[in-house]
């Protein structure tokens, strides 16, 4: 036989095994797809942001066609068209998304405080966590190397001035700043809350005026003064009771350090 | 057995695929970004081209050679490499579906890796046998992973140069690749004392 | 007239605005490989718009009969053939630029170049069209490789295409090796950042930039405008959402 034909057959040969192998196994090996499942996930964004709980919008769509989730509003990053879109899909009744917005309880930037040792590792907020709890003279507070910027889907978080603060146009609320952060002071809270606390040191009087300017000294003035009885201190912060909590703004407006944020939060 | 252990130790250090001989650049720079897709890639890669290896070398002494069609090994490699690749996605999303999670974004940019065509390539024209031919093949994916894994942390030490305006974000990553490669240099006088 | 301008602007955008390896990043392998010598250069250059050439008019010919599903296989036959005649010739008449290439002469088929302008243009575009962009990106390509390879062939061995030029013991000889391929190209892609100047500093991804000011080390002087025009786009994207809402409510 000439060698062009023998080439010719081999090559043709060798692409119908691997194309026969790649149909039979398509075939074969096939993972089965439920029904339900394509019909909800078309209605997700696809994100993929984590806010509802699950990994991924995957997981969120198999969780409610296998029955297992019955809340169809827990897509913050979708918001309410996508709870509507879901809802009808699934037959059930529509419940309104809260929409939540970051907040990084922390305003102590550059201004404010200042570095108690020069970090050079990685620049990143957890390595420098793992050094003597962070470089900054608080404790607790925005270490400022961004992790919580470089994970957020959005670019809603912006360093400035050596704290990380979000853009509450920008952020959808997935909450993937609130997992980074290795000093867990990013909290999700819904956009109708007014009073927020601006700070997350527990310490109490002249240790944190020494750390920052604007740290809570624990005088406990916000939960004297509070009218509707909602403050309590807890390890020397302010917990506010939103249930309870009317919106008066006397809490901020006694506060001497200015921790406690009213009105549009930084 | 020497001859085993030397291959391995050639290709993760000595010849490194990507740090001496200029292979997977691509993914190389792209990839390198994160420390997660670093695992994942190297992962697949290694996989791949352990498989590679050996199915390819089956084909090219038992069909090719006895039909003196050499000459066509770099169509047939590439199509068995591209089959391959696409018949283990299928393989590991029905039977392994952790190891599909993990790698199962990769494995399609591999096809289009230069250093698997070029790890069975290079396996015919060093005329190695099935055996060393495999661990040829493992060997280059975990000399790929460590310098991807490498130069992960040197670009995380990276982000906080300041270097002059022109040279920012690709130029002085690449700078320090020449630095990386360079330190690999330094393994080929140990090759030669290890290995006689 | 409008037809020629834009025929020579197809082959132009592979040389200068599109450039395979500067601009769009492909192909560094070879490039930082083969760059030793301007001779291995030229031979790698030929032999890659010869092979860019032939695919692309081949695979825009085929591209109507080419099912969707399995374009890239097909796409890639159809370069492994050109490469494996390519590698036969070279073997054949120039030997010693076949030792020069070694592995990356059979390692064209998958040079990202090749397959990228087989999946974005000659899939998509006609014959004459293929053929002028194939012609346009082997021609950048060739330009890069050789002028990096100039460089590299002066400083690390003294020579240019052979011919002794600084006596010997005066050369850099690292260039020639792997870090210095590496730092040709880095500084070969400084020099054009330096050149392109200015414009387009804001959200610049060949400057490895996406825009991400949020935690950027670089501290680069756009900084504070990039925040602003990030927030500012923000605002007006949110404004622009809630007139959309009125518009549709009335």
């Amino acid at each position: 036989m000439s060698p062009v034909l023998i080439a010719v057959l081999i090559l043709s040969a060798i692409g119908l095994v691997c194309a026969l192998v790649l149909v039979l196994a398509s075939k074969f090996m096939a993972v089965p797809v439920d029904e339900k499942f394509p019909a909800i996930r078309a209605c997700l964004p696809g994100a993929n942001c984590g806010a509802c709980g699950y990994a991924g919008c995957d997981g969120y769509a198999n969780a409610l066609a296998a029955g297992e989730e019955e809340k169809t509003n827990k897509c913050i990053a979708g918001g309410q068209e996508v709870a509507k879109a879901v809802a009808e899909t699934m037959g059930l009744a529509f419940e309104a998304v809260v929409e939540v917005n970051a907040f990084v309880h922390c305003r102590g930037d550059c201004l404010n405080t200042q570095k108690r040792t020069e970090f050079q590792g990685a620049r990143s907020c957890a390595a420098a966590k793992l050094l003597f709890g962070s470089d900054g003279a608080c404790h607790y507070g925005c270490i400022g190397y961004g992790d919580c910027a470089s994970v957020c889907p959005e670019n809603a978080i912006n360093i400035i001035n050596g704290i990380a603060h979000i853009n509450d146009i920008r952020c959808m609320g997935c909450g993937a700043c609130a997992r980074t952060c290795p000093q867990g002071i990013i909290e999700v809270l819904p956009k109708e809350f007014e009073v927020a606390v601006s700070c997350s040191n527990h310490d109490r009087g002249p240790a944190v005026k020494k750390a920052c300017a604007v740290g809570c000294i624990a005088c406990t003035l916000c939960a004297k003064k509070c009218p509707a009885g909602a403050i309590t201190m807890v390890n020397n912060l302010p917990e506010i009771d939103h249930d309870k909590c009317t919106g008066c703004g006397t809490c901020a407006s006694v506060c001497p350090q200015k921790v406690i944020l009213f009105g549009n939060k930084v | 057995m020497t001859k085993v252990l030397m291959i391995a130790f050639m290709m993760v250090f000595t010849q490194n695929y990507v740090l001496v001989q200029f292979l997977a650049i691509c993914p190389f720079l792209g990839v390198s970004q994160k420390f997660d897709s670093c695992i994942g890639m190297s992962g697949a890669v290694i996989f791949v081209m352990t498989l590679a290896s050996a199915v390819t070398w089956l084909i090219y002494t038992y069909v090719m050679v006895p039909l003196g069609l050499d000459y066509l090994s770099t169509i047939i490699f590439i199509l068995v490499i591209a089959a391959l690749v696409q018949f283990v996605e299928i393989f590991l999303k029905k039977f392994i579906k952790p190891l599909y999670n993990a790698l199962g974004v990769y494995l399609p940019l591999i096809t289009t890796n230069c250093a698997v065509l070029a790890v069975t390539l290079l396996n015919i024209s060093e005329k190695y046998n099935l055996l060393e031919s495999c661990v040829d093949g493992f060997s280059a994916g975990v000399g790929f992973g460590l310098a991807l894994i490498l130069f992960c942390g040197v670009r995380k030490a990276l982000e906080r140069a300041k270097p002059p305006k022109s040279w920012a974000g690709l130029p002085i990553t690449l700078v320090a690749a020449a630095l990386t490669s360079m330190t690999f240099m330094g393994f080929t006088g140990i090759a030669d004392k290890l290995f006689g | 007239m409008k037809q020629k301008n834009s025929k020579w602007k197809i082959l132009t955008n592979g040389i200068f605005k599109e450039n395979p390896v500067l601009i769009l990043l492909l192909g560094c392998c070879s490039v930082l490989a083969i760059s030793v010598t301007v001779s291995g250069a030229l031979g790698m250059g030929v032999a890659m718009t010869f092979v860019l050439v032939c695919s692309n008019v081949v695979i825009s010919l085929l591209r109507k009969v080419i099912p969707d599903k399995i374009r890239i296989p097909c796409f890639i036959v159809v370069i492994a053939t050109f490469v494996t005649l390519v590698q036969m010739v070279v073997q054949a008449f120039l030997p010693a630029l076949y030792d020069a290439l070694g592995i990356f002469l059979p390692l064209i088929v998958v040079n990202c170049i090749v397959l990228g302008r087989a999946e974005m243009f000659a899939s998509k575009n006609g014959v004459l069209d293929s053929l002028l962009d194939g012609i346009g990106m082997g021609l950048g390509y060739t330009l890069v490789i050789v002028c990096i390879a100039v460089v590299r062939e002066l400083i690390g061995s003294g020579t240019f295409y052979g011919i002794r030029i600084i006596p010997e013991g005066y050369q850099i000889g690292i260039i020639t090796q792997t870090p210095g391929g590496f730092f040709m190209f880095g500084a070969a892609m400084a020099l054009l950042i330096y050149c392109l100047g200015k414009k387009g500093r804001h959200f610049d991804p060949r400057i490895g930039c996406d825009g991400k000011c949020g935690n950027c080390g670089f501290n680069c002087e756009n900084r504070e405008d990039n925040i602003k025009l990030y927030e500012n786009q923000a605002a007006l994207e949110a404004a622009a959402a809630a007139d959309e809402k009125e518009g549709s409510a009335v």
